[in-house]
């Protein structure tokens, strides 16, 4: 299975080559599944079908499609989260418990891990079912985001270790002298074995470590989308240096709205953008009529880069 | 009689040998005790405005961390008479 994430500023058309390509891929044979990951979903305007948390045949044809629903993801993340806590303290159920962990919703970075967990969810269930499985992302800031989340959990992660086995260490030392308990009573768990404070960080890093072999992997293709303008382009230029730091795959770039009378802007901002990233190819589509109820179907075939190999920007 | 003087003296070298122990691991209890208070406020840092791991993480090690939160508590309570503690456990007069 092959992952493609569409990626860049709002409005550039990212939904709309997303929708191109898992089209084509599916013409060519393929079992494709596009997933919108953006709150202002697009993806169901496209193909004229109400779409929803679930996936969804397009006409008996190979390609599903899927609009992912982030509030849902965070509610069901802070529900996953808040079974946990309800597990461990289940005489507290007694009382109003889940308002108090309400306020999870609002914590900063919620929307961004619910996001992370429903992608890792769908990677993990589908992967049998499809050949491609194509993203269409959010705007620039949000996508830089879910996609760092995993090196930047797994940095925290860490250090925690770190200190825990040192915790675990000195806890080992003390009951070898002075036996299982400490002066209160309580027996500390002092092997990695039975600390599951320990366990529950080596399992979570190692899902996030899944994760980010995942995306920086061979199978997985990060595609930017800009257009002749300015704007566009600083974007763009933000979002390379972001994907180049995080290491992740890209060999593609889609210089969509391509007008032929602006030739001057449209070779002025490739050669802009390319500036350090010399084995990135261009691939020009040109301005389309929006209008058109089929915008998914179009002339230029824009699956070359995706059946094969990726590379890293630099 | 015999049987009670041997009783004495088991517990009076017992007793020598829980004081000798403890005194050895008394540094190590307080090492071990600031490492869990620390782990705690990596964990809880956002409670205090420092960078914090993603919430999550806190959110799911939180219920197996009861002992480490009495400590943080503890320590939190003993921190207007840190000097003391230092003096108790360096052993100084």
């Amino acid at each position: 299975m092959k992952t493609i994430f569409f990626t860049g500023k709002g409005g550039v058309g990212k939904s709309t080559l997303a929708s191109a390509a898992a089209w084509q891929l599916m013409e060519k044979g393929n079992r494709v599944l596009a997933v919108s990951f953006d709150p202002a979903h697009n993806l169901g305007d496209i193909f004229h079908l109400k779409l929803g948390h679930r996936k969804k045949r397009f006409k008996d044809t190979n390609l599903f499609l899927q609009e992912t629903n982030l509030e849902k993801s965070a509610a069901e993340y802070i529900k996953a989260n808040m079974s946990i806590l309800q597990e461990v303290y289940s005489y507290l159920t007694t009382i109003n418990f889940d308002s108090y962990f309400e306020i999870l919703k609002y914590s900063p970075g919620v929307e961004e891990y619910a996001a992370l967990t429903s992608m890792e969810k769908i990677l993990e269930n589908e992967q049998e079912n499809f050949d491609y499985i194509v993203f269409d992302t959010p705007p620039t800031g949000l996508t830089l985001r879910i996609l760092a989340l995993p090196r930047l959990t797994i940095s925290w992660i860490d250090r925690l270790i770190k200190i825990r086995k040192d915790i675990l260490e000195k806890r080992y030392t003390i009951h070898k002298l002075k036996g299982n308990y400490d002066e209160k009573g309580t027996r500390l768990a002092y092997t990695e074995d039975e600390d599951m404070v320990i366990q529950k960080l080596y399992a979570m890093k190692a899902k996030y470590c899944a994760v980010q072999d995942l995306i920086r992997g061979p199978d997985n293709q990060v595609v930017v989308v800009f257009n002749p303008d300015y704007l566009s382009l600083r974007e763009s230029q933000r979002l390379l240096e972001g994907i180049t730091e995080l290491e992740l795959p890209i060999d593609t770039i889609f210089h969509n709205k391509v007008d032929d009378e602006k030739s001057e802007i449209v070779e002025g901002v490739e050669k802009e953008l390319l500036k350090g990233y010399p084995r990135i190819r261009v691939e020009r589509v040109p301005l389309i009529n929006h209008t058109e109820p089929t915008c998914y179907i179009m002339d230029t075939d824009i699956t070359a880069s995706f059946e094969g190999g990726t590379h890293s920007a630099e | 009689m015999f049987k009670k003087i041997f009783h004495y003296v088991r517990f009076f070298f017992s007793a020598m040998d829980q004081a000798h122990r403890a005194k050895v691991t008394s540094m190590t209890e307080f090492e071990q005790k600031e490492l869990e208070n620390l782990f705690m406020l990596l964990l809880m840092g956002s409670f205090m405005g420092v960078p914090s791991p993603p919430s999550f993480v806190s959110a799911e090690l939180l219920p197996h961390l009861e002992h480490e939160l009495k400590v943080l508590n503890a320590r939190a309570k003993d921190s207007f008479d840190t000097l003391a503690e230092m003096v108790g456990t360096f052993d100084i007069d």
